[in-house]
């Protein structure tokens, strides 16, 4: 699974764009590498049209990021060189365990389990889920919602606000769209991405130090699982914890969809002191897939393993779930949470109107006859083109948009459910939504654990650390003008 | 050969510019005519021969690579290379630009009008093939964003009475596409060509659809649906489009484009090696096979590059061509008695 990278040059005798002088007239067309790449599945989600804008760097470094990444890094903790160990976290989206679920007949519990058992069986150290990170992404945005709605008057750009959480509606905004719309998109990391400083910032401080010393015996294939557990367990008896480098994790995100590979690349996401990224590497769910079949490991034979937390000893319970249908419940959580801080109206159920199609609904909130909220999902390249010409032309109506780059959201990210012709599941996909709402709500706020780093590690609500650590700046990114001559 | 086709006249209507595609006005009395020059320009008859009537400027910044006409023929949608495609309205003085629609990433290619006139299709170099929907207050919303093809999208056409919709591309096939529950979707690929299609041309009945390439053949698709008499093969409940006729071996270069005359049958092409021919099937050919023989060929049509073909939908034999040469010229066709 690791296509070569190859350019071809093809003649044609037609090359129609050179109206302009400053084209170099040359008979050639490039079919470039991007070609290849797209062959391999690997580009923003279809719906975002092109790949001009990823630079071949961008390309090859999201290329990187497969399957022979990670057994590279595990194939280094086998070696005695210690230096060169490291631990080895994966973090997994609830969006992709609906398809693990749906795919091997299991039941959402089972299949996290299962999940974490065959990735530790291959030399995992630890597997999270990223839904912690998602509780705060939700936080983070509600709050930022009601400040924007309460500046509206003042600042120009404050609503709407679009939701931040999809990769490839980020990148699209950034690269293609200008500041007009970029100063709406909400400053809240993505979960992928504040699962990242989870992970390297939080979790590792929790770590023992020297970790070196268990951890090629951990990766022997001989020790026994048992053993295992028992040397993990007097390691963080005995052992005082210290700090643990960012760089000496390494962090995997197992993700519905390829565009978040892009994503893990973000240079507002990489610190320099460590040479670290706070996500090393995404792979697909169906990437996990084919490495089962390449072991030729079934998921109905793994032993079932409780997944970690972030938090010692302690295990993750069932699986939970946000509000909302397909992907991470923005519009829900910020809907009721606005409805109660503005308007001081406890809204229960949220009702859904289909517009122009599936993927284009609107939720209103209504208060003595006059709409005070109105709230909108568009999911899909369509359903965003519409909305920035609407905004262009000065002619929206919505307080908050929940802008997802696939139509129907994240359970049907490229990166799963797809036929071998590239097209989506359908059948897998219905399976996987009902999978998906079946998952018992908890609320983001219910989370304690969350209260508790809120308190212990972010230093209050308000605080420089939580700017710094749950949020970042999107801005229009200036396209340089050297992809017009790629291909024609 | 020579006399079936005979030229009318020629005019210089993109001087020192190409000119890149025309379209006839459906009640036949206008030409538009767009080019390199970033102009739209309106051709009407003057005596024997063919003078401007309006020049369609400052829409756009590019070049304007191809035109068409709503079928009430009161709106004509140019698309041009600025990444944008200029609606105009038909005023009592001229042609207005009253909307653009934005949103490709970079050059349009082809911009066509669905038969209703509610729906529109543009296609890109980004790849990306958009069917647009246009309402009573001339509002355009984005109902569709089609990427099956892996390549630049060269041409988009509709059927000539069905929401069928067809694509060309640099990745040597011809899509097509209808609506699925509330989206588009790719419900053909028609695979056989061994370079970029250039063109697609349906015949009036919708049945047939000609496509030509740069590897120099046009090619001839049927349609035939699930359960049909000649037990083609159907996957569920799409028909099949199969290849029944290829030319080849009558044009030398790339062949741009293909113009199927829905009053006589005729097939026009335009080709890279500045003669246009015409191409008549044969009365007594077997329809699951048909044959096609050249019924005239100009060499020398254009001094250039002939870019496109275009049969006056209501003059029957009546057809206009354009070329790099920055001319149009107008033709008189006969079909030859034998044939």
């Amino acid at each position: 699974f690791f296509p070569q990278i190859s350019c071809q040059w093809y003649c044609s005798q037609k090359y129609e764009t050179l109206d302009l002088t400053v084209y170099i007239q040359c008979n050639c067309r490039i079919k470039n590498e991007f070609d290849t790449l797209a062959n391999a599945k690997i580009l923003l989600s279809d719906c975002l049209a092109c790949d001009n804008c990823m630079t071949s760097e961008e390309g090859a470094r999201v290329f990187q990021q497969n399957q022979k990444e990670l057994f590279r890094i595990l194939n280094l903790n086998k070696k005695c060189d210690t230096s060169k160990h490291k631990v080895l976290a994966v973090s997994i989206c609830p969006q992709s365990l609906p398809y693990f679920a749906a795919k091997f007949n299991l039941c959402v519990n089972d299949a996290a389990k299962r999940l974490c058992g065959f990735l530790k069986s291959l030399g995992v150290h630890y597997v999270f889920d990223t839904t912690i990170a998602a509780d705060f992404s939700i936080l983070e945005s509600q709050r930022e919602f009601v400040q924007r709605y309460q500046r509206r008057n003042q600042e120009e750009h404050a609503l709407p606000m679009f939701a931040s959480a999809c990769p490839g509606w980020i990148r699209y905004a950034e690269r293609v769209l200008t500041n007009l719309v970029t100063s709406h998109i909400c400053t809240a990391k993505s979960p992928q991405q504040i699962m990242g400083s989870l992970v390297k910032g939080y979790f590792a401080r929790q770590q023992v130090g020297n970790s070196d010393l268990f951890l090629p015996l951990y990766s022997s294939k001989k020790m026994g699982y048992c053993l295992l557990l028992f040397m993990e367990f007097t390691c963080a008896l005995f052992c005082v914890p210290q700090n643990l480098s960012p760089d000496k994790i390494f962090h995997v995100i197992v993700a519905p969809c390829y565009d978040k590979k892009l994503e893990a690349l973000r240079e507002d996401f990489y610190t320099a002191l460590y040479n670290s990224q706070e996500v090393d590497c995404v792979l697909t769910s169906g990437e996990i897939v084919q490495i089962m079949e390449q072991k030729n490991v079934s998921m109905k034979d793994v032993t079932e393993v409780a997944v970690d937390s972030l938090f010692d000893e302690i295990k993750e319970g069932d699986v939970v779930r946000h509000d909302g249908k397909r992907s991470d419940g923005y519009l829900e959580h910020i809907f009721k949470h606005a409805a109660k801080e503005l308007f001081g109206m406890d809204v229960k159920e949220i009702t859904y109107k289909a517009l122009k199609n599936k993927d284009f609904q609107e939720v209103t909130l209504e208060k003595d006859g006059e709409t005070v909220l109105r709230f909108a999902a568009a999911y899909g390249f369509r359903n965003i083109q519409n909305m920035v010409l609407k905004l262009k032309k000065g002619k929206f109506l919505y307080h908050f948009v929940e802008v997802l780059a696939c139509p129907g959201g994240c359970l049907n990210g490229k990166g799963q459910a797809q036929t071998e012709d590239g097209k989506p599941d359908k059948a897998l996909l219905n399976q996987m939504e009902e999978v998906y709402a079946a998952i018992p709500v908890r609320l983001p706020e219910t989370n304690m654990h969350v209260q508790q780093m809120y308190q212990d590690w972010l230093e209050g609500m308000d605080s420089k650390k939580v700017q710094e650590t749950l949020h970042t700046k999107y801005s229009a990114v200036n396209q340089t003008a050297n992809n017009l001559d790629i291909k024609w | 050969m020579k006399e079936a086709l005979e030229l009318v006249c020629r005019v210089p209507a993109h001087p020192d510019s190409r000119c890149w595609f025309l379209a006839w006005s459906p009640g036949g009395g206008l030409l538009a005519s767009c080019g390199g020059d970033r102009l739209v320009r309106l051709w009407g008859r003057e005596g024997p021969g063919w003078s401007c009537r309006a020049v369609l400027g400052e829409g756009h910044q590019r070049t304007v690579r191809r035109v068409a006409w709503s079928p009430c023929g009161s709106y004509l949608a140019s698309a041009s290379f600025d990444a944008t495609t200029c609606i105009w309205k038909k005023q009592e003085d001229g042609f207005e630009c009253v909307t653009t629609l934005e949103g490709h990433e970079n050059e349009v290619k082809s911009v066509a009008w669905a038969p209703s006139g509610t729906l529109l299709a543009t296609c890109s170099r980004d790849k990306s093939v958009w069917v647009w929907e246009v309402d009573e207050e001339e509002e355009y919303e984005c109902v569709s964003v089609l990427n099956s093809h892996t390549q630049d999208v060269k041409h988009v056409v509709w059927h000539p009475n069905q929401e069928l919709l067809a694509s060309a591309s640099y990745d040597d096939t011809v899509k097509l596409y209808h609506e699925e529950e509330d989206d588009w979707v790719c419900c053909a690929t028609l695979e056989g060509h061994e370079s970029t299609v250039w063109s697609v041309a349906f015949d009036r009945s919708g049945e047939r659809l000609a496509s030509c390439s740069d590897d120099k053949t046009v090619r001839i698709w049927r349609r035939y649906k699930p359960g049909n008499e000649e037990g083609v093969a159907c996957s569920g409940t799409d028909p099949t489009w199969k290849c029944v006729c290829n030319l080849s071996g009558y044009h030398s270069r790339t062949i741009y484009d293909v113009a199927w005359c829905h009053l006589t049958g005729a097939l026009a092409t335009a080709c890279g090696d500045d003669a246009i021919r015409i191409f008549e099937e044969s009365a007594s050919s077997d329809p699951q096979q048909p044959t096609f023989s050249l019924a005239a060929h100009v060499p020398r049509a254009h001094s250039q590059d002939v870019n496109c073909v275009a049969w006056n939908p209501k003059e029957p034999g009546l057809l206009a061509s354009c070329s790099d040469d920055g001319e149009i010229a107008f033709w008189k066709y006969q079909r030859p008695e034998v044939c």
